[in-house]
């Protein structure tokens, strides 16, 4: 299935849940509402077209307007790649937790929750693990984020 | 005192053997420069050059040094690569556990101000001296195995040169 | 006997343990020789890579991403070249290619070499570590030749490659292919028959491959659980499918099998970068790219087969000279978070096996 099928497979199958977006250069990039996030995610793994079986990355953004979180998701068995993005406001971003489907996920939003602050609903193990652990700064991935030891590279 | 400050380097050239004269301060100094038994600490890339340099081509052992697991068993700490905020504690208690007279080599230039981490980062720490004193510092990112055996030699030159109240106080 | 009634114990594992390969902690709950618990902690070398490239511009970045994986850091330069290309759409010049795929194989056999020799050493035997460093360093040498550095290389670029290779090159570099694979078939000798390395390895830390997919796990260790799935061929990228070599595979997911497939996969490298030398043509090395180019505006997710697995860069452009979002993903992270999975209920000293066999670098799991 190349990119050009698999997109018209999404959009005819998951259209109401997922919407396109062009941002995404060489690999599909489809938003959804962080309500539909798990729900959607149970389906692209068990869609016998699809079989999303394999969790790459998870990563957070940070527009300072909004968060964002981008799952990037693979299937061994049909070789396709799909990306999928959750838009999450800027005060209290809150996302559910997709680990019962993928158990790789785990460390992943652990991550994101230390350096964005990006809270997960049902995880299991919310607790730092990257930074050390009296650190009480913020988040530091954060644009805005600051700090009185912090040097900032000249501007370029 | 010719014979005296040449010992006791030169020692088996005395005819007959058996006897040798020295004083103290540097039969001590030989004694620990030739023998630098060094702590296995590698966090980042340098460790991989430490490596190296332990291995077949480079071969530590020529200058008597062995690396060791226990911190109690060491006389010298090469920090090879970056040492984080958590990190930094550990390595004091690591220092704390080595017997004196003991010795650290900073390897690279994370070690020495934060290396390319010292911008931007808000987890490094900006060079191990406020940590732990350094005797020798090796620049590079990450330094040739040469230029660590440069400074393991200028170490064990360091050490053949002190007095013997120097570690005392120590 | 056995209804001995026994007290568990917590024993810490690192930060500073040789066997971690670097600054992992890992917290065990012990029974004895048993483990009953693993936990393992990281950050220990958090380095904040992702927060300095998203101030530096996308040059500035690639001797930064050297460091995220050190012992392949050729990989690394490449991954985010490849992810800035495909957001800007350069097309690298033919000769370029050719070189990144040497030097990308080049490196993998480096990094292989690096897990037989400390696996070994963790397992008990000095001897091949010895061996592999020394082979190793006929690698940095063809590597300090072309670019001048044996562990940052900071040599594949945006465009291209930074410089082309000397003349000398070629024929030094067919003589180390053909010599590390010979030398392979030696450490085979050495090893494979030796009954206590067969007892240390054979059936220690099976792992499955449904585990496996769950939690991610890539590369090597995928495969040496009988998951056919090599992004080379799989997610092409570069030009691997104009090379004739095969993907070993391996069935048991044991110590011993994603020993093997390392072995045979350095031998499969050299094949690669034989035909490469073969194939290569006279040419530009590099595409016009300014210092301070600005790639469109855009998001990909960019990844590559590395010696530990999958690799990538998720890149977000803004349309400046910076980027705008850098996140790293090495091979070696999902492989951690799988730890406790495997090794629950073995041996203490088979857990230094299991972790030796994982192949485990620590700056590409705390970046």
């Amino acid at each position: 299935m190349n990119n050009e099928e698999l997109k018209a497979y999404i959009e005819s199958h998951y259209g109401s849940q997922l919407t396109y977006n062009e941002a995404g250069k060489y690999d599909l990039l489809f938003e959804v509402d962080a309500s539909n996030l798990v729900t959607v995610c149970e389906k692209l793994k068990n869609d016998s077209e699809l079989l999303f079986d394999y969790f790459c990355n998870l990563s957070g953004a940070d527009t300072t307007e909004r968060f964002e979180a981008i799952y990037n998701l693979a299937s061994t068995k049909k070789k396709i790649r799909l990306d999928i993005k959750v838009i999450l406001p800027h005060e209290n971003p809150v996302v559910n937790s997709v680990q019962t489907i993928w158990p790789a996920a785990n460390w992943y939003e652990r991550e994101m929750w230390e350096l964005y602050g990006i809270h997960i609903n049902n995880h299991d193990n919310l607790t730092r693990f990257l930074l050390h652990d009296e650190w009480d700064e913020g988040f530091p991935m954060r644009k805005d984020w600051d700090a009185p030891d912090f040097i900032r590279f000249p501007d370029l | 005192m010719g014979i005296i400050k040449k010992l006791p380097v030169y020692s088996e050239k005395i005819p007959g053997g058996g006897i040798v004269t020295t004083s103290v301060e540097q039969v001590l100094n030989f004694a620990q420069a030739k023998s630098l038994w060094y702590l296995l600490f590698g966090t980042a890339c340098c460790a991989i050059e430490l490596m190296c340099t332990g291995a077949s081509r480079y071969d530590f052992d020529r200058l008597g040094m062995i690396f060791r697991a226990s911190p109690r068993q060491a006389d010298l700490i090469i920090a090879a690569g970056t040492i984080t905020k958590k990190m930094a504690p550990r390595l004091r208690t690591l220092y704390d556990q080595m017997a004196e007279p003991r010795y650290v080599i900073a390897m690279g230039g994370c070690t020495i101000k934060g290396g390319p981490f010292y911008y931007d980062s808000y987890s490094v720490e900006k060079g191990i001296e406020h940590i732990i004193p350094v005797d020798v510092f090796i620049p590079g990112c990450p330094p040739r195995p040469e230029s660590l055996l440069e400074g393991c030699i200028t170490l064990q030159k360091q050490i053949q040169q002190r007095k013997l109240g120097d570690w005392q106080e120590k | 006997m056995s209804n001995l009634r026994t007290e568990e114990f917590d024993i810490n594992m690192g930060p500073h343990h040789p066997s971690t390969h670097g600054v992992c902690r890992l917290l065990l709950t012990m029974d004895g020789e048993k483990v009953v618990k693993v936990v393992p902690y990281i950050g220990y070398l958090h380095r904040a890579i992702e927060k300095i490239c998203e101030n530096r511009t996308y040059a500035m970045c690639i001797p930064i991403l050297d460091r995220f994986e050190y012992v392949t850091a050729m990989s690394c330069n490449y991954v985010f070249s490849l992810a800035a290309e495909r957001l800007s759409g350069i097309e690298v010049p033919e000769r370029a290619e050719y070189l990144r795929v040497i030097m990308l194989e080049l490196n993998r056999i480096a990094s292989h070499l690096i897990f037989f020799g400390t696996t070994a050493m963790d397992i008990g035997a000095l001897t091949p570590f010895l061996y592999a460093l020394r082979e190793r360093e006929y690698i940095m040498d063809l590597f300090e030749m072309t670019c001048g550095q044996r562990l940052t290389y900071n040599y594949i670029r945006v465009g291209g490659v930074s410089k082309d290779i000397p003349n000398e090159f070629t024929p030094k570099c067919r003589e180390t292919v053909a010599t590390i694979s010979d030398k392979v078939e030696e450490y085979k000798r050495l090893l494979n028959g030796n009954p206590i390395w067969k007892m240390r390895t054979i059936g220690v830390g099976k792992l499955d491959a449904d585990l496996a997919l769950a939690y991610g796990v890539s590369g090597p260790i995928l495969r040496a659980s009988g998951v056919d799935y090599d992004l080379r061929r799989d997610d092409p990228y570069s030009i691997y499918d104009r090379f004739d070599y095969n993907i070993p595979i391996y069935q048991n997911g044991d110590v011993y099998d994603r020993y093997m497939i390392r072995l045979d996969e350095i031998q499969e490298s050299c094949k690669i970068v034989a035909q490469a030398l073969d194939q290569i043509e006279d040419g530009p090395i590099r595409a016009k790219v300014s210092p301070n180019f600005k790639p469109a505006a855009g998001e990909t997710y960019t990844r590559i087969e590395n010696s530990r697995g999958e690799m990538g860069v998720y890149l977000v452009s803004d349309g400046t000279k910076k980027p705008f979002r850098v996140k790293a993903r090495g091979g070696s992270y999902p492989h951690l978070q799988l730890l406790p999975e495997i090794a629950t209920n073995c041996m203490i000293a088979d857990l230094v096996a299991i972790f030796a066999s994982f192949d485990v670098i620590l700056p590409e799991v705390d970046r």
